[in-house]
């Protein structure tokens, strides 16, 4: 359990507030690339850390991340004529440019510079990895691109989607780092999903339905470690990431891609998941590819022309009683994505964490809560919280078999970083 | 029409949860495995918990003999010695505290008694920054076999959260 004004201090996120800092202080990712996909294109309505923003793409190429209404008579720049260097309010014509700053107030003559004194709040927006992100902190803190190891190898090793979800980030959040519920929740999807199937770690999982855990405490956030009996008195361990704020890694199985999520508040009700996989060695192949594009994995089929699920609150997340009876689905939902989303929904958009009874097993949720807390603390003496710097996100889950006596940490160090050129050590 | 998820999860149906007790307090027995660890549960103990009592198993070093019995092998924090089936036996969760690179070989007996009593064993591991793994390494080896969650925490206050979040 948390106290209410615990709860409170890690579920709000909007500016001004100490989490909101948190999510602040790094790079974020607000858009798909493709969102954006050409110069003058339409704007795109961006909602993030509970502030309306609008991104765009100038004539040169130039990304923006404006405050969403005209300084003027504060009608959405949603409508704008993208034209020309700048985004044009259709209401009585005034410009900016993609800082923010006002270039053209057509009412004003011209010679009294007035528009020099109007500028639009702006973000910074960058691409990289086919994620456009950007940094919302003060100017004079933005650290340096982000380092993520999927956003760092070529286009075609990996493939990134966002999915909307209807609860605040940190329980979405939360499932990421809850390994005990992978044997119950998605048990079907281990042995049918074409990203997930056919790895000697999955017969590990189903053969073992009580794992033993640890959580140890990395740099920037935390190991999870599962434990599962393997052969000749070995274990298996599958090493989940955590980085903080809001970066999970999801152990790997057999030479499918790797795949985590960033789970990124929208407001203190919303969250973008976005979910990545990729390969460091190879491309994706076409099967890989389009199995992830149909929304397997841990990805999700849309409403068409929307990032929303098809599978979703309003058509009771499509859930199949007949499949849930003949064991093909746990929930009666398909897919993992919403077999996870739709239980975290179902808490209400912020859960009453007073009211949990967490077990012994919670431990990786009650450190992760516990060096968010403490980040905070640090945060009001003003040093930097950790997921900042490039070593706290050169990092890799790993899904290893080791002798019973060596600690996860040590026996698989190199596997827990990035190793240029390697891949992921999986079984 | 809205669906039945999509109404029944709103913020408005939130207040019409129940709000009454959902749970009864749980027995949670916090063990130092060692002197450090003792000196932190001593400071824990101070605190009001629900139904958390605190022992130390830091005197009884090494591990006991074939036949031996159970029943001294625990001591409460006055230094009074407690019957550890006793103390078990009326758990719901047993958390063994350990410093990094001390002997916890005391877990062995500690872990026999919860495993005889289907009893929940979490081990708590604290160690700063500056040990080495090779002192950590030998403190796991004599934990993991008894703990069913093992936490490495490098903030002694990690504890006292810990135990608040088990409502201990």
């Amino acid at each position: 359990m948390l106290r209410k004004e615990q709860n409170d201090l890690l579920c709000q996120t909007g500016p001004g507030t100490p989490m909101g800092r948190m999510f602040r202080a790094s790079w974020q990712p607000a858009l798909l690339a493709e969102e954006l996909p050409e110069n003058e294109c339409p704007p795109v309505r961006v909602k993030l850390l509970g502030e309306r923003l609008l991104a765009w793409r100038d004539t040169d190429g130039n990304y923006a991340l404006t405050d969403e209404f005209c300084a003027h008579r504060g009608v959405s720049l949603w409508f704008g004529r993208n034209e020309h260097g700048g985004l044009r309010c259709p209401y009585h014509g005034w410009k900016y440019d993609h800082t923010g700053q006002c270039t053209e107030v057509p009412s004003e003559p011209s010679e009294s510079g007035y528009c020099q004194k109007i500028k639009l709040k702006s973000y910074p927006l960058v691409e990289r990895g086919g994620v456009l992100w950007t940094y919302m902190g003060p100017p004079e803190q933005q650290p340096p691109l982000p380092e993520w190891e999927f956003a760092m190898v070529p286009a075609s090793h990996s493939f990134m989607s966002k999915r909307l979800q209807e609860s605040n980030w940190l329980q979405a959040m939360e499932g990421g780092i809850d390994s005990s519920h992978v044997s119950f929740l998605h048990s079907g999807e281990l042995n049918s999903d074409p990203l997930f199937k056919g790895s000697k770690g999955n017969q590990y999982n189903m053969n073992d339905m009580k794992p033993v855990f640890e959580v140890v405490e990395s740099p920037g956030g935390l190991y999870i470690g599962a434990r599962r009996n393997a052969e000749n008195g070995n274990y298996y361990w599958r090493v989940t990431q955590y980085v903080m704020p809001a970066f999970t890694m999801i152990p790997p199985r057999a030479d499918h891609p790797v795949h985590g999520h960033f789970w990124v508040p929208i407001d203190d009700e919303n969250c973008w998941a976005w979910s990545f996989d990729y390969k460091v060695t190879r491309p994706l192949s076409d099967k890989e590819r389009k199995a992830m594009e149909a929304g397997q994995g841990i990805h999700v089929a849309y409403v068409p022309g929307t990032y929303i699920p098809t599978a979703n609150k309003t058509n009771d997340y499509l859930v199949d009683r007949k499949a849930q009876k003949e064991g093909r689905t746990f929930s009666g939902v398909f897919g993992i994505a919403m077999q996870d989303a739709s239980l975290q929904e179902s808490m209400g958009p912020i859960v009453d964490r007073t009211k949990e009874n967490l077990v012994s097993t919670d431990n990786g949720i009650i450190m992760a809560r516990h060096r968010l807390l403490r980040a905070l603390k640090t945060m009001e003496n003003g040093d930097m919280p950790p997921g900042i710097v490039a070593a706290h996100q050169h990092v890799r889950s790993a899904a290893v078999v080791l002798p019973p006596d060596k600690h996860f940490k040590d026996a698989a160090k190199e596997a827990l970083v990035v190793q240029t050129g390697k891949e992921h050590v999986t079984v | 029409m809205q669906s039945e998820s999509a109404r029944m999860s709103s913020a408005a149906e939130a207040r019409f949860r129940i709000d009454a007790p959902n749970s009864k307090p749980r027995s949670v027995k916090v063990i130092a495995l060692d002197e450090p660890s003792e000196r932190i549960v001593k400071e824990l103990s101070q605190r009001t918990w629900n139904r958390a009592a605190f022992f130390t198993a830091s005197s009884f070093g090494g591990t006991p003999k074939q036949g031996e019995s159970f029943s001294g092998w625990l001591s409460d924090l006055a230094g009074r010695t407690k019957n550890l089936i006793e103390e078990v036996n009326s758990a719901d969760l047993v958390v063994m505290v350990a410093a990094a690179g001390e002997n916890a070989q005391a877990a062995s007996i500690i872990g026999e008694a919860c495993s005889l009593k289907r009893v929940t064993t979490t081990a708590l591991v604290l160690g700063g920054p500056s040990i080495s793994d090779e002192a950590l390494s030998k403190t796991l080896s004599h934990l993991r076999p008894w703990a069913l969650m093992l936490v490495i925490a490098t903030a002694e206050d990690y504890i006292a959260d810990m135990l608040t979040a088990l409502r201990a």
